[in-house]
């Protein structure tokens, strides 16, 4: 049976150009820190060209135009010598106008996304089927870290959200009042369990990294899309490259998150107005692209890459899905004899018939 | 409901006490039991965690005993218990328990679970879920008076062989004796050398005893099989002739759960306190060396290791005394990692070892044992139950291991200073 | 609303509570122990103290068996008894509607840190039970309804933490009745029953003269 080339180098650059705006849309979030400035400068070009005011002088003072003006007063504290704070209107406008509308893109750009390559593509099934046996993938300590980390992270994320976009989106759908109710409850929550997701990365990180070192053909595994596209699926180890990138966004944001939601939390420290915005925009940019990438994440392991699931849930694989998507890994398990029989699998979750002789009347409710 | 059914939920019925209820009521599923349990441990299969063999009681008391149960039972909303939920754990309970006590030791809030496995048995044999094994055993010792159909007349016959071999006597029958000495079949069919042993040991020592050819099974199949009625049965046989023999104590041989059964659950089979005192074999032989009675004059050099049977040492009590007998005639003894109140049971006791259809199952669960004697690296094991001999010869034998097993008792008998002169035998 | 929950369903969950707490040690009781006929090698009372205290520590050989347990589980029970006693809005709460005597409460850091611990050991307890094979077997609807109610208490509580807004006390305080009235009929009761249960094993073991 001749193959047919065509379609399938059409479609390779069909979802390579998917993958590269997938890319680019992440990029969007770039100009950001740019984003800062600009929004002074806006305001800057809106007052030239106004006919002069008497009181001129007295309000370019107390605005900072030309000076830094530091005063003096008794209360001790960061920035307590500030009477008018000339950043506050830069600062809300750019939250406002930049910071919160592009959360939304990326956010919403990455979830079109995927929905677009699970309606052409459906997922990626097991080639050859289930095969009937399994391997032994991830311990029951990784997958308890696991399910701890991701229940704080989305809750943190909707809490973080629920600040974030409040006065955009939820204040004109709940009303003021209702809202603050909300925004006080996010606040204290996402505080609470902030700290939580910190040490929850630190375990991750020391379980993990050991196996997300890069390794020959990672790169390789990259370029050749992983096995999301048609064509022969490349080659990966225990971790391929998708979730090597994965695991060392979520160490090294998620670090970059959390030491940002700390100063943000602890402001007792030293830290001024500007530290604390810096912070608070790295620490939503970084939350942000965890987001995104957490809905990545979530697709493939669920209907993105049938047979996935499984891994963290039983902690067990079935081979063939194994042998596509992790087959070095496959094969070392195989030459170790680590391959479990469906039966021995099932003696495991306490599923097969007790002893030879006839069966129980039934299975039990337990 | 089935007669059969209903026959077991009211047996388990006239089982629960507070002890039951507190324990129903405090477990809160947190497995713990379960790492304690050789069962679940050698086979990692769930099923064979200690409380989940209990389900039978606890559906019972949930059902019967609560407030929501007895509310949603009769609104409809609970299913009632069905035959199903008793036959379905015959299995659990009488292949894959050897109650043991392990779990009982581990579980944080304290519940007794071995103590409800032991009334879950009730349930099942009144309900005539029991392994047909141990059912013809329970006849046997009924009728017969051994589970292992053990007669008189070869209890004569092996007698006579010991005594020969041993050249020692052995009372039969005597009256007025100090001592009593139960038997278990196990012992009179595998291990006859205790006899011989505790013939020699008493000569030398002044004891005075006697075995007793009217009734003298140690064993009560009645507590293997979960049915009181018989235990109560089998222990009155016990109690009668030791009145008659006018005899004032007696000694539990080398059997687990007979010491426990004479010792701590017979009076409570029965309704009253038993009109005599109960010794296990070691402690007697303790109590006999802490007098000076006791003289052993050679050692056994090889390396050995003590294996506690669960019924002596954890359920029963007897801990020290074996360790302070084989001080005297074991300069090499070693502990193995798991020893004393936390010995790892043999896989053979409860019945388990009674009951064929297990032996897939005994053997496999062996490799708890195996791992602690391959940590330890012995020549020798000695033990204290007949029992768990056959099964630790089993087990051995399974996994191609060479190891001595000996009795406590043998090995003391081994090593005896002779004191006293044997009497000129008649010609 | 508030003023339901402030009162009539307050005092109602607070009765349920005592007198099902109280029904359920009476049925202990009322079950009945048969008299021990058999003669103690050692006392009974004694061995019953012992294993009381005794079990609140796993045996050094289990230890590392079960080290997920005692960690989060001590992570859990303290933190949640930390800031049950000593959080300052509840010892305000004690003493105004309760025992009319109040005490020193905890400083808010140590608060905030008993309530993470308090939360994350609650919740690798759940995950654990869910994903391990025997518990998975053993667990049944009071397990998870126990949890996740435990769980929504500490949650609404935490989310009230800024004490300004009257819904979110209200939502605390409600699912604290809920918890309040489920309680004395659900497995919550082993706060209670584990010392009648330790105290019945320490004496059958300790008449054996076993420190179980």
């Amino acid at each position: 049976m001749r193959m047919s080339i065509k379609p399938a180098s059409v479609e390779r650059r069909l979802c390579a150009g998917v993958f590269l705006a997938f890319l680019l849309g992440l990029l969007g979030l770039a100009p950001l820190p740019g984003g800062v400035a600009m929004a002074a400068d806006k305001v800057q070009t809106e007052l030239a060209g106004k006919p002069n005011n008497p009181g001129a002088e007295l309000w370019r003072d107390v605005r900072q135009r030309d000076t830094q003006i530091k005063g003096v007063t008794q209360v001790e504290g960061m920035d307590a010598g500030v009477l008018i704070n000339i950043n506050g209107e830069r600062w809300r406008r750019f939250r406002m106008e930049q910071l919160i509308p592009a959360v939304g893109v990326a956010l919403g750009g990455v979830l079109g996304l995927i929905l677009l390559f699970h309606l052409v593509k459906r997922g990626v099934p097991i080639a050859a089927g289930l095969s009937g046996k399994y391997l032994h993938r991830f311990k029951e300590i990784d997958r308890l870290l696991h399910w701890t980390v991701a229940l704080v992270f989305i809750f943190l994320a909707l809490t973080g959200l629920i600040l974030l976009t409040g006065r955009v989106i939820l204040i004109p759908l709940l009303g003021p009042e209702l809202f603050a109710t909300l925004a006080s409850a996010s606040k204290e929550g996402h505080n609470l369990f902030g700290p939580l997701f910190l040490v929850g990365v630190i375990g991750l990180f020391i379980r993990f990294v050991s196996k997300n070192f890069l390794r020959k053909g990672d790169i390789g595994w990259l370029f050749k899309g992983g096995g999301f596209f048609a064509g022969k699926h490349p080659s990966a180890g225990f971790f391929n490259m998708g979730e090597k990138i994965w695991f060392w966004l979520v160490i090294l944001v998620g670090l970059v998150v959390s030491a940002t939601g700390l100063i943000l939390e602890f402001p007792f420290f030293g830290q001024d107005r500007s530290l604390m915005e810096l912070a608070l925009v790295l620490h939503g940019v970084g939350a942000a692209l965890l987001i995104a990438g957490s809905f990545g994440h979530i697709y493939v392991g669920t209907a993105g890459m049938p047979g996935s699931l499984s891994s963290m849930t039983t902690g067990y694989v079935d081979l063939n899905w194994a042998r596509q998507h992790h087959n070095l890994w496959a094969e070392e398990c195989e030459s170790r004899d680590e391959v479990l029989s469906k039966s021995e699998f099932e003696r495991s979750r306490g599923e097969t018939p007790l002893g030879d002789r006839p069966e129980p009347l039934t299975r039990g409710d337990g | 409901m089935s007669e059969r059914l209903e026959k077991g939920l009211q047996a388990m019925r006239t089982q629960v006490d507070a002890r039951v209820v507190s324990f129903m009521s405090t477990c809160v599923h947190c497995g713990i039991c379960a790492e304690a349990c050789l069962f679940f441990t050698e086979t990692d299969d769930p099923r064979y965690t200690p409380i989940y063999k209990t389900e039978p009681m606890r559906k019972l008391w949930s059902r019967e005993y609560t407030f929501w149960g007895k509310l949603a039972t009769t609104l409809g909303l609970r299913r009632p218990m069905s035959e199903a939920d008793l036959a379905d754990w015959e299995r659990l309970v009488y292949d894959g328990c050897s109650m043991c006590g392990r779990c009982s030791m581990v579980c944080p809030l304290g519940v007794d679970i071995a103590y409800v496995i032991r009334k879950v048995k009730e349930g099942l044999s009144a309900a005539g879920y029991s392994p047909e094994d141990l059912v013809a055993a329970s006849e046997r010792a009924r009728t017969i008076g051994s589970p292992m159909g053990v007669t008189a007349k070869t209890l004569e016959a092996t007698i006579r062989a010991q005594e020969k071999e041993s050249g020692y006597p052995v009372p039969l029958d005597v009256q007025g004796a100090d001592y009593l000495c139960l038997l278990s079949s196990g012992e009179i069919a595998g291990f006859p050398e205790f006899i011989g042993s505790l013939a020699k040991i008493f000569h030398h020592a002044d004891v005075s005893w006697t075995l007793s050819s009217e009734y003298f099974e140690a064993t009560n199949t009645g507590v293997q099989l979960g049915n009181s009625k018989l235990a109560a049965e089998l222990v009155e046989r016990v109690v009668t002739v030791v009145e008659k023999l006018g005899v004032k104590t007696i000694i539990s041989p080398e059997c687990g759960h007979a010491y426990t059964t004479i010792r701590w659950d017979a009076p409570n089979f029965i309704g009253r306190p038993l009109p005599f005192k109960v010794v296990q074999i070691m402690e007697l032989l303790d109590q006999l060396r802490e007098e000076g009675r006791l003289k052993t004059s050679t050692t056994t050099q090889q390396r050995l290791t003590y294996h506690d049977p669960c019924n002596i040492s954890r359920r029963g009590g007897v801990l020290q005394q074996p360790r302070h007998l084989l001080g005297m005639v074991a300069p090499n003894f070693v502990e193995m990692a798991d020893h004393g109140d936390m010995n790892w049971c043999c896989g053979g006791g409860g019945g388990v070892s009674s009951n064929e259809r297990a032996n897939p199952l005994r053997l496999q669960v062996f490799g708890a044992k195996k791992r602690q004697l391959d940590e330890v690296g012995v020549e020798t094991m000695v033990t204290a139950c007949s029992n768990c001999r056959h099964m630790l010869e089993d087990g051995l034998e399974d996994n191609d291991m060479e190891i001595e097993l000996i009795g406590v008792t043998e090995l003391i008998a081994e090593n005896l200073t002779e004191t006293k002169p044997l009497p000129p035998s008649p010609a | 609303m508030t003023a339901f929950v402030d009162g009539p369903l307050w005092n109602f969950a607070l009765l349920v509570f005592l007198l099902g707490i109280v029904w359920r040690l009476f049925s202990i009781v009322k079950a009945g122990s048969k008299p021990d006929y058999s003669v103690a090698r050692r006392s009974a009372g004694s061995g019953a103290v012992m294993t009381l205290f005794r079990r609140f520590l796993p045996r050094r050989d289990m230890a590392p068996k079960i080290r997920i347990h005692t960690v989060a589980g001590y992570m859990f029970h303290l933190g949640l008894f930390a800031l049950l006693l000593f959080a300052a809005p509840h010892v305000l709460f004690l003493e105004q509607h309760l025992l009319g005597v109040g005490w020193t409460p905890m400083p808010y850091w140590a608060f905030i840190v008993a309530s993470q611990l308090a939360f994350a050991g609650l919740l690798l307890l759940w995950l654990r039970r869910l994903l391990n094979p025997v518990t998975r077997l053993i667990s049944d609807a009071d397990d998870h309804i126990a949890a996740i109610l435990v769980f929504v208490v500490m949650l609404t509580g935490c989310l009230a933490l800024m004490e300004e807004f009257t819904g979110l006390r209200v939502l605390h305080r409600f699912t604290v009745e809920l918890l309040m009235i489920y309680f004395p009929f659900s497995r919550l009761m082993h706060a209670f029953t584990f010392i009648p249960s330790r105290a019945f094993t320490g004496a059958w073991f300790g008449r054996r003269g076993v420190d179980a």
